[in-house]
This record gives structure tokens, sequence and C-alpha cells, in this order.
């Protein structure tokens, strides 16, 4: 599930759906914590995490997508 | 199916660079603007998180423009310029000062510690034609410019096909609500495709994940299938690329890591790079993206971005410029697998082949259909070719919108009708296929018989394939909600430009870069000068070949 959002910081106020590019949180509604309807959609382009105001959301990157180092 | 209509006088369909600055540049000379955007302006696209690279000439860098004209065909693009127009490189490159200057009073950093900073793609020693800027806010601002000039911008809305009158002009599109059961009729005089390229035609380098993608997944060749129904031309859309980056996390960018490429045991893979060098960076990748995939299958082994030895200074640099290009989540993914950046090496990948071709549009962004434009990733590759083209279909749209009378859109009544019955019939029907099977039925045909060994025999197969394929997805597709729907709507694009592709690929009798026959093996100097080009004549595709105007 690729964003993650902590409930406790999480104010509902809605950025994240508003501009996930592959709308991951379709269906969430503006003063509830948002769901993440498609993770499987997930660009992992970290919109979410950069313009959350509260800092409410991290992404888990898939362990497929662990990158690859020496 | 509810329906709203707009009217304006120029439409952008698709809210990234080439749409928002077509969008600005048509406001300001004073017509009515509608941007139509599939996801939200604010990231959509693939300059959506930012970038770090703007193609240009600044006089007072390169100098005379025939030098910097003349050493611009010996560098790392030539390849992809073989394939434009002069006039239109050059009308891209007299243009993009301008735009970089535009960007920077507005706000987007086009300098670096207070100069103009090249770097990148180029040879050591030879001239830069990227200039450094920190874009990580290039769409809340152009977003935000957009809007203070009044433009109407409509998110979540994909635009499905576009409206024409009985002559063949552009009058509108049809847009489907992404959120809502809802239908949009624009009705418009100009219309611009600024959709974005067109990803996922073939499987991701991750098997079961195809989001594992170097573009965005939203950019799924909408403009391109429109453009085609619309009546106009696709160039080249057989001549497909291959993109590199980090292994397993495609992305975007691999001009931006300073390092040097090297294999397992530490030896250099390429001639041009001993050490880290921010200005130059390692030109191996550049010259061959597909470096680290000859290397995996000739078993030489992995090859990887490394590194080491890189001074703290060149570090920060190249962390500020990563996260300017968008590739945060690459960084905080790496800091929390505890690598430290200045000693790493990162193994890198030659991803999946990548529609290049686009639609055939002139530097003024005119298509073969009146009233019809397109600009950015629609026609070709690059952000300063989007900001650039996006900017001057903008104002072409506007002028021609300011000449014609705006066409009563219920003249398209029956094919409106008829679309909103389709996609009636997807919503309402029980039972059958995803889209998600049919986008993994079209890419196992396209890496089988389209893919990196074709003939005319495995080509035709692919053909009859792909045509079943498109016949059984619009009887059977399936869509739980508008997102569904949306996805339903784009793998249908998406089998649109593959059928496009095994046409154009089975009409190329040449080998050419990615493009390999074993059925004709020599590159033909003689197509080396002209465009391949398919466009839909009375319902069926018909290709043809004019040459690149030197």
């Amino acid at each position: 599930m690729p964003p993650v959002i902590n409930k406790e910081l999480c104010n509902g106020c809605g950025k994240c759906a508003e501009i996930c590019p592959s709308d991951v949180f379709f269906g969430s509604e503006i003063g509830k914590t948002p769901v993440v309807s498609y993770p499987d959609e997930c660009w992992h382009e970290n919109a979410c995490v950069n313009d959350c105001p509260v800092g409410a959301v991290t992404l888990r990157i898939p362990l497929s997508m662990m990158v690859v180092y020496k | 199916m509810q329906e709203e209509k707009v009217k304006c006088d120029v439409l952008c369909i698709g809210g990234g660079i080439a749409g928002l600055m077509a969008a600005i540049k048509a406001a300001d000379t004073g017509v009515e603007v509608v941007v139509v955007e599939k996801s939200n302006t604010l990231r959509s696209g693939a300059g959506g998180m930012g970038n770090d690279h703007f193609q240009c000439y600044i006089p007072e860098i390169h100098g005379d423009f025939d030098t910097f004209w003349r050493e611009l065909f010996y560098g790392q693009m030539v390849g992809f310029f073989q394939q434009l127009d002069t006039d239109y490189i050059r009308y891209w490159f007299e243009n993009s000062f301008d735009i970089v200057k535009l960007w920077n009073s507005w706000g987007i950093p086009m300098t670096y510690q207070g100069r103009y900073e090249f770097a990148g793609h180029g040879f050591p020693g030879k001239q830069l034609n990227h200039l450094k800027y920190s874009g990580m806010n290039q769409k809340p601002v152009l977003t935000r410019e957009a809007k203070k000039r009044g433009v109407k911008i409509i998110n979540r809305v994909m635009g499905v096909d576009i409206l024409k009158n009985e002559e063949g002009r552009a009058i509108g599109a049809i847009g489907l609500c992404t959120r809502e059961d809802k239908i949009y009729v624009f009705e418009a005089a100009g219309v611009i495709l600024s959709t974005g390229n067109c990803s996922r035609i073939y499987p991701s380098v991750t098997p079961g994940a195809d989001n594992n993608r170097a573009f965005p997944l939203s950019n799924s060749g909408d403009g391109r299938a429109m453009a085609y129904r619309a009546g106009a031309e696709l160039k080249n859309l057989e001549l497909v690329h291959r993109h590199a980056g980090p292994k397993y996390f495609a992305r975007c960018g691999q001009a931006t890591w300073v390092g040097v490429l090297r294999d397992r045991n530490g030896n250099a893979v390429g001639p041009w790079a001993s050490r880290p060098d921010k200005t130059y960076g390692d030109m191996a990748t550049e010259v061959s993206k597909t470096i680290f995939e000859e290397y995996r299958k000739s078993g030489k082994g992995p090859v990887y971005m490394d590194m080491t030895g890189i001074t703290e200074e060149d570090l920060a640099y190249m962390v500020h410029f990563m996260k300017n290009e968008g590739n945060d989540s690459i960084l905080n993914h790496m800091a929390g697998e505890g690598l430290d950046l200045g000693k790493a090496a990162v193994e890198f990948q030659t991803f999946e082949m990548q529609v290049d071709g686009g639609v055939k549009a002139d530097c003024r962004g005119e298509t073969a259909v009146k009233g019809l434009y397109a600009a950015g990733d629609d026609v070709s590759g690059t952000i300063s070719h989007a900001a650039v083209f996006g900017w001057s279909a903008g104002e072409n749209a506007a002028t021609y919108a300011s000449s014609v009378k705006a066409k009563d859109i219920e003249t398209s009544r029956t094919f409106i009708e008829e679309k909103k019955d389709f996609i009636d019939s997807i919503k309402t029907r029980k039972n059958g296929a995803t889209w998600r099977e049919t986008l993994s039925g079209l890419q196992q045909v396209m890496v089988d018989y389209c893919g990196a060994v074709r003939s005319s025999v495995l080509l035709e197969a692919g053909l009859d394939l792909v045509r079943r394929l498109k016949k059984k997805a619009r009887a059977s597709l399936t869509a739980e909600n508008p997102h569904d729907l949306m996805n339903c709507l784009q793998v249908l694009n998406q089998i649109d430009i593959g059928e496009l592709v095994l046409i154009s690929a089975l009409d190329r009798r040449e080998t050419r870069a990615l493009h390999v026959r074993t059925d004709y093996t020599f590159n033909d100097p003689l197509l080396g000068n002209k465009i391949h080009l398919i466009r839909q004549v009375d319902g069926q595709p018909v290709t043809a070949w004019i040459p690149v105007n030197r």
C-alpha cells in the first residue's frame, strides 16, 4: 500500500486526494482521513508526501522496487 | 448520464507544461480559455513533480546562433533531432531563451547560484544546451499564472474525442469526468492536444507491477489516439525508444546522477568519464541506453552508477537537482535503505520499450485537421519543447479562434450520443473484462510480436491479435465507477496506438535503431531523411513517407 497516512496527524484537508496524479485516493471525502482506493496505481512520485501540509503521508516503496546497489 | 456543456474560444486538452503554456499565451491575447485535465494541473504530467534541465540557446552563453546550431547536431540529441524538421528545431531554440526569462520572472528558478548553469547531456569539452533549473514548483506556478489570466481549469476530466463539423474542422471535444457520472461537451473554435506521452504499451520491467514506470501512468497516449481518430497524422510510431535509470525503481532523470558507469569489478564501461563530474556526467548512458541490457544479456553483469569519489559540493548539487527533477521518492527510499550516496554504486537498467513518435504538428502547432493543434509530448519530448511549442500553439490557436465563428456543437449531436451510448455500455455491463486484463493482453502481444525482434510474419500475426483484442474489449469491458471508466477509455486508446505501431512497423521495411526487422536487416539510407506518417482515410489507416525538411 504505497501512501501510508498517519491518522493522528491527518487533518482531513483533502490535499493529497486533490492532487494525486493517478487518483489513488478516489472516493475520499474532505474532513475524513483519505482512503487509498487504488494502491497499485500509485506512481510513487511523492506528490502526496510533499504537498501534505501537516506531513501526515509517507510512501512505502514496494519490495519489488528496492533499489539495487553495492 | 449527466451532460455539462462548456463554451470557450480555445480548449486545451491536458494541463501539463504544454497545455498550461498554451492556455497562458492564448489568454494573454484576450480569448476565453479552458484547460481540461485528467488529473490536477498542480502535479500532473511528466513534469508534475519538477524538472531540472531545459534545452535552450542563450546568446550570452553560446554566442553566435549558427555556431550553436552546428554543435547541436554533433551532440547527444542528434538521433532525436533527425526526426524533426530543421525549421522546427530552429524555431524551438530561437524561442527558448524567451521562455527561460519568462519562467524566471514567474518564480521558477532558472539560474543556479545567480548564474545560468549548463550541464549534462553533452560530451566533455563540447557545447552544452541543457540549462540546469530548479523546476520543482513549475506546475503550481504555471497553474497560478493561468488562473491569474482567467483561464478556467477543469480537473479530473479526461478528453475522450475531438468533435468536428461537416467541413472537417475541429469544433470542440467530449470529456469524461473521472470522479462523477458525468460527460462534458466542450464547444471551442480552437482545440489543442497536450495530453502527454504514451507509456504502458509494453510490459513494465517488474512482473505484476504495471505501475513501475519511468513516466506517469496517466500518460496513456490519449492525444495521439484522439488525433488519429479525428483524422490528423501520426508520425514515426514504430520508432520506439528505451529509457534507462535506477534498476527496479523506474524513473527518468538519469543525467542528474553524478557518477561513473562501472561494471561490478569497478571498470568504467564507457570512454567518457573516469571520475564523477557534475558538468558532463557520464555520456555512456546517453550514447547507449541499452548498454545495461546488453551487459546483462551477455553475462558481463550489472552496471552501476558509481558516485564513489564525488566531492561533497558536487553531491549537494546532485541531490538538489534530483529533488527538482522530481526524484524525491527515490532519494527518500535510498536514505531509508541507509545508502550513503557519496559512496554508493546504484545499479542501472534499460527500461521497457516506449512509443516515441507522436502527432505530426508544425512549429505553429497545426495538425492536418483545421482548428486542431498539438504540442508537448503529444508531438515530441522534453520540457523546453513542451514550453516553446505550447506557447506557440496557444498563440496560433487563439488567433485562429478569433478569426472563425464558433460552430454550434449540436451539429455533432449524433457523434456525441453514440459516444455516450458506448460509455454507458461499459458502465452497465456485468461480468465483463477488466481494463487491467485488457492492458496486459495488449502488452504481451506488443512485446512478443512487435518487440525487440520484428518481421512481417510476426507483425501480421500481432496485428490480427490486437484487432481481435480491440473488438473483444469494446464489447466486453466493464467499469465499477468513473475511475475504472477512465482506465477503460485509456486502454482503448492504448490499443488504438498499439495497432498503429504494428501497422507502421510492418510498413517500415528496414532496420533502424530499435526497430529491428529480421526480414529487412539493412538500414535504408533513403529513409534516413523521411518521416513515416499514418492517418485515417475513410476509416482505414493509410501510411505515407514525407521528407524531413532540412
